[in-house]
């Protein structure tokens, strides 16, 4: 069972391809998610989510991602229906009015984060995270510190959640009940962000010891050893962002 | 009482944990669970407080099937405390910490304030110290509290002595003692053999998933067969013992010796009878 960005084993192409060009491609997509006002472009990127994540394996994981993606939107697709008026009146309010522009924009601001964020995901999911952060020395010349510090994060995402969790049952064996509305939900767990924030400075802290004993300071840039070459898969996948952001400006509705 | 009948569970209904585990613990026992990582010990806990639900079979408390009971229900009968007290610990001062639980359980009261009292009284705690800033034996100590504060029947300890120093072990187990002498069902998982021995009266041993053998703690200990097939060593004593016995080296009274002041007493009389020491 994998945890939260946990790197999935595999051998489909978007394994096989360079981890810059994945983290690449898909920051194109989410600059095309974001200049295009097309639902057909946005549609179009769903589309090659959902066959992306398919050629992987990871179809259950994109599925579950896109869930807690849309929810979250949902709530910023309602602030955009009632505080942005545009196009043609459809419901007075009394601060402004729902438009038909209102209303395509709450839609365009769920499809766009759904379609952005599965790309992103996905890079993770099929991507070793020392590989990641080896490619962007090597190919982007990011200092060794920096792209340390980058995988350190995404690393200690899954240990912190476990972590939360770990804490919820605790206190659920105390007999705490953490069901219920979403206000008592939240203040129950307020009180619990002190032991992560404890716990979690703790293993940074212990992380950041560890490291320096081994020596961490001592590497160089050129230190490793394996190579991260452009393949024409790379190139490809390059092209096709490329074409999709030109698309996705030039394309109106 | 504690009834496991034909239990199975796994981790999202995944991965096979518990394999048709059956016991019965009743109320008032000191039971120990041992056997190697990832035998099931820890899973067997989570399913006695309903944190896990069995995927066959059933794990009835005082009858009740933990299916029935809300975890929060259960948290009155059952206090769990868990091996890294940092999970549990979460209010700004020892006193407030002590209070939660009676909090959690809607509870809080004169009559908590006085059990609280009594409670920090008994564990000599500064009611005013920052939990966090406590040292690690205390922050043990801390969390066995906050569990026993509200006097639950039974109470399970997942590795209490994971991490602590003999003195502060010591002090844990003479606490966990007490409190069954006091009448409370006292479940625990522990790797060290020493403090099995010392404290537990009957022993669970657990391999892959399965119970392999139950009963009273030095029959189980002194049983080579089964601790070979869980990848355990007896206590030392136990083990001299047993090594005394099989060469034939010492007579009965030596090598049925349990503890250490048995065995002691045992070479004692031994020698002051003629015997070879």
């Amino acid at each position: 069972m994998n945890g939260f960005l946990e790197y999935v084993p595999g051998n489909s192409f978007l394994h096989r391809m360079n981890p810059v060009a994945k983290l690449l491609v898909s920051f194109i997509i989410v600059i095309t998610c974001f200049v295009t006002k097309s639902f057909i472009v946005l549609a179009a990127i769903l589309v090659l989510d959902a066959v992306l994540a398919a050629t992987c394996g990871l179809t259950k994981q994109a599925l579950g991602l896109a869930k807690a993606v849309a929810i979250f939107s949902l709530l910023l697709a309602v602030l955009a229906l009632l505080f942005t008026p545009e196009g043609d009146v459809l419901v007075e309010l009394p601060w402004g009015f729902i438009g038909t522009e209102s209303v395509l924009n709450a839609i365009r601001i769920v499809l766009r984060l759904v379609a952005c964020a599965v790309p992103l995901f996905l890079t993770f999911y099929v991507t070793k995270l020392t590989d990641m952060a080896n490619a962007m020395v090597k190919i982007l010349h990011l200092p060794y510190k920096y792209a340390f510090t980058f995988t350190s994060t995404v690393h200690f995402i899954p240990v912190f959640m476990n972590d939360m969790s770990g804490i919820m049952e605790a206190q659920m064996a105390r007999g705490v009940e953490f069901d219920g509305g979403l206000a008592k939900r939240i203040s129950l767990m307020i009180p619990l962000c002190v032991p992560l924030l404890v716990s979690s400075v703790r293993k940074t802290n212990s992380a950041a010891i560890a490291a320096e004993v081994r020596g961490f300071n001592l590497r160089s840039r050129t230190s490793g050893y394996k190579e991260y070459p452009f393949g024409a898969t790379d190139f490809i996948a390059f092209a096709v962002g490329v074409l999709l952001v030109i698309v996705g400006i030039f394309v109106p509705l | 009482m504690i009834e496991f009948k034909n239990v199975c569970a796994a981790y999202d209904g995944e991965v096979p944990i518990l394999k048709d585990v059956s016991f019965t613990i009743n109320d008032g026992d000191f039971v120990a669970f041992v056997g190697t990582n990832g035998a099931g010990k820890s899973t067997t806990m989570r399913l006695c407080n309903g944190l896990l639900k069995p995927t066959s079979g059933q794990v009835l408390i005082d009858g009740v099937p933990t299916t029935e009971l809300r975890v929060s229900e259960l948290a009155r009968r059952v206090g769990f405390l868990f091996q890294n007290p940092d999970r549990q610990i979460c209010c700004e001062t020892v006193r407030d910490e002590l209070l939660f639980s009676f909090k959690a359980q809607g509870n809080a009261g004169p009559e908590a304030e006085e059990r609280v009292d009594q409670i920090i009284e008994t564990f000599g705690f500064d009611p005013a110290a920052e939990p966090f800033l406590l040292n690690r034996g205390t922050r043990q100590l801390l969390a066995l509290a906050s569990i026993i504060v509200t006097a639950p029947p039974v109470v399970i300890l997942d590795e209490p002595t994971t991490g602590l120093d003999f003195r502060e072990c010591e002090k844990v187990m003479r606490i966990v003692k007490a409190l069954h002498e006091q009448g409370t069902t006292v479940i625990m998982v522990c790797h060290d053999m020493e403090v099995v021995a010392d404290y537990a009266q009957r022993v669970i041993v657990m391999t892959g998933g399965k119970a392999i053998a139950d009963g009273p703690t030095f029959e189980v200990l002194r049983n080579p067969q089964v601790l070979a097939a869980a990848d355990l060593i007896p206590p030392q004593v136990v083990d001299i013992a047993l090594r005394l016995q099989q060469a034939g080296a010492a007579p009965a009274s030596v090598t049925s010796a349990n503890t250490l002041t048995e065995m002691a007493s045992a070479i004692g009389a031994y020698c002051a009878k003629g015997g070879a020491c």
